[in-house]
């Protein structure tokens, strides 16, 4: 059966949460669209989440859906995908639950490079609980925790990603949203660990503090910051500075997968006891 | 690696009897019983467990994960239960802290696991290789806010094979984490174990059975339906308060019918859940109401107490939650004493005491040096009690 874009919704659910200018729903609608472009069937799709506004888009979402516990949406898919291997599993997460609260998790699935796709709405603030800073707030910029300006430096959480083991990683922004689409059904088709970063305008806590402000600006200077891989690798590190790496930034086809080594390993052993018993019968 | 006579059924056939650890004959219990996904995070004195599921489980077509801590591992046995999966996982005190908030979301979304615990001394890293019964309050209450808890407790290797397979029972049957509580003595010793020991101990409860594979009859009463992932429902799950349709509701009236329903299931079912074993019922003017490594020097105090002619009733507990509120006031209605040894600073004790003290004296016996309390020791509290009664 081919499935609609409202019927991957729980319209029964809607309005959602999101701020006006919230670039989340906007990241989450491509999200739907590749589940929809790849054919995926309702019964083997599961989305895993965590806490944070972004997370709350699995609430709305008309597949198996699982909003978990902050920061523990990756433990949780590797509980999933490991029991239903045939399962395809994506985890939405933010930069607080994803970076922050889950940090450890995130770099230990991308070395197992188990195969999830993990797709990380960056707006770079706490945003449900009133603005703090996270992981990526830029240095200099205001939040409610950095009243005197963010003096911590933050991640780069696609180089993060990669030196961890993940063998997809990519990023993409709202402003951009065909090329994130594009990336994310990159993403759910590799197989291995993809991660994904979203890049999103969060205007209600992010902007409203600093500058761009308003939802359009914010949304506007993305693309303008925004830059391909190739181009970027012809700039200087100080050129560099306020660009946002667009596309796919890392790929690697070859690595054994975790599940699937796994599943080879335990086959392996079964085989090796069975063929023991069956030699001791003909003793 | 020592020879481990393991799940696979031939290896098991030719010993009638073995001589197994308690960490391993747990690990027995949860294949017997159906366990085939385990994820865990090494630590003394549980590792054992680990270790026999990471051998086990590949020969036994389950999956074993080694998780980065025990927060993932925890979450990882949520996520295959919320599969149908009965997934398990063990872990001492550090450990066991890190998982509390974890355990919270198990019950809220009503995922079965059993989380095994195998005590150490102290809080914080403590004693690592001494035993202790320090985390029994935490196995109750260690998650934040309302909640139901079934705790059991093993006191011996046969004890860890089958109260492991209780504990997957009552898990599926109550849709909720159930703990085992062991301790570093009673998960690194080894015992003789055969079937027949396994029976040899007698469990007061219902018609409870511990035939591999067996199901309670009515296991779905008034346990709500599960949502099984991929079970073509496409459910929504949520650690929010939700209604029975999985979404989360912010309805005062629902919220709070979801919160005592969740309690209730495991409060109104005491008389199916609380297992324990009462010796010389009826006779003697002291009860020690024992569980754990302690119900072994209990029950050795009692055999030393009968030759020197002083008779004593024992009360072996296996389920310390829920509260077993009927035997104990039961038995608290015809003795003088109740003499309750514990490795912890008398955190069952007071439980018992607010249950039992209107009709009883309710004593405690605590040791929290690393060391076990010894059956001479316990008889000496008895001779002085009943001196001072007799004196009177």
């Amino acid at each position: 059966m081919t499935l609609e874009i409202e019927q991957l919704l729980h319209r029964e659910r809607l309005p959602h949460i999101w701020c006006a200018g919230c670039g989340v729903g906007i990241v989450a609608g491509a999200f739907l669209r590749a589940v929809l472009d790849l054919g995926l069937k309702r019964e083997n799709t599961v989305v895993v989440s965590g806490i944070g506004c972004s997370s709350r888009a699995a609430g709305y979402i008309d597949l198996n859906t699982v909003h978990a516990i902050h920061g523990r949406a990756l433990p949780v898919a590797t509980g999933i995908k490991m029991a239903r291997p045939e399962f395809t599993v994506i985890v939405l997460t933010g930069d607080g639950d994803g970076a922050a609260i889950g940090g450890n998790h995130l770099i230990h699935s991308c070395r197992r490079n188990i195969d999830l796709t993990c797709i990380l709405f960056n707006n770079q603030i706490y945003g449900m609980t009133g603005g703090q800073f996270s992981p990526t707030t830029e240095p200099g910029d205001i939040a409610t925790t950095a009243p005197y300006g963010q003096f911590e430096p933050p991640f780069d959480l696609c180089r993060l990603a990669e030196a961890a083991g993940a063998t997809f990683v990519a990023r993409g922004t709202a402003a951009n949203i065909r090329q994130t689409e594009k990336l994310i059904k990159q993403g759910i088709q590799h197989c291995g660990f993809s991660f994904i970063e979203a890049v999103v305008p969060c205007p209600t806590e992010y902007g409203r503090r600093n500058k761009p402000a308003k939802a359009v600006d914010m949304l506007e200077a993305e693309r303008a910051r925004s830059i391909s891989k190739t181009k970027a690798a012809r700039l200087s590190p100080e050129e560099l500075r306020d660009k946002i790496v667009t596309g796919v930034l890392y790929e690697d086809t070859q690595k054994p997968e975790f599940q699937r080594t796994y599943a080879e390993v335990s086959a392996g052993v079964r085989a090796q006891v069975g063929r023991r018993f069956a030699e001791e019968d003909e003793k | 690696m020592e020879p481990w006579h393991g799940h696979l059924l031939k290896e098991r056939v030719d010993q009638s009897s073995l001589l197994i650890q308690g960490n391993r004959a747990c690990v027995l219990g949860a294949l017997d019983a159906g366990v085939r996904f385990y994820a865990g995070y090494p630590i003394t004195p549980s590792s054992e467990i680990m270790e026999a599921m990471a051998f086990e489980l590949p020969r036994a077509g389950g999956v074993f994960v080694q998780m980065e801590d025990e927060i993932a591992s925890i979450c990882a046995c949520i996520g295959a239960a919320l599969t149908g999966e009965v997934a398990m996982t063990a872990t001492s005190g550090p450990g066991f802290s890190l998982m509390q908030e974890a355990i919270g979301y198990a019950i809220m979304v009503e995922a079965p696991l059993v989380i095994v615990n195998v005590m150490r001394a102290g809080p914080s890293t403590g004693r690592p290789t001494a035993p202790s019964q320090g985390d029994v309050m935490q196995a109750r209450w260690g998650t934040h806010g309302d909640h139901p808890a079934i705790v059991l407790a093993a006191s011996n290797v046969a004890d860890m094979y089958r109260l492991t397979m209780a504990a997957v029972r009552f898990a599926l049957r109550f849709r909720t984490p159930v703990t085992l509580l062991a301790d570093q003595v009673v998960g690194q010793m080894r015992e003789s174990f055969s079937e027949e020991l396994i029976g040899r101990y007698r469990l007061t409860s219902g018609d409870f059975d511990f035939t591999p594979g067996y199901l309670h009859p009515d296991v779905a009463r008034e346990v709500r339906r599960p949502h099984i992932l991929g079970s073509g429902e496409h459910p929504h799950v949520t650690g929010l308060f939700h209604d029975e349709t999985g979404f989360p509701t912010n309805d005062p009236e629902k919220t709070d019918k979801f919160l005592r329903d969740l309690y209730n299931k495991v409060a109104h079912h005491r008389d199916e859940l609380c297992l324990y074993d009462v010796k010389n019922e009826g006779n003697g003017r002291v009860c020690i109401v024992a569980y754990g490594s302690c119900a072994r020097s209990a029950r050795a105090a009692w055999r030393l107490a009968d030759q020197e002619g002083l008779s004593v009733e024992i009360l072996h507990l296996y389920t310390l939650f829920p509260l077993p509120v009927e035997i104990i006031q039961k038995v608290a209605r015809r003795v003088e004493f109740m003499i309750i040894p514990e490795l912890n600073l008398g955190q069952y004790a007071h439980e018992v005491r607010k249950m039992a003290e209107q009709w009883t004296t309710v004593i405690g016996m605590n040791k929290t040096d690393g060391t076990l309390i010894t059956p001479r020791e316990i008889l000496d509290r008895i001779a002085e009690l009943v001196g001072k009664y007799e004196s009177v």
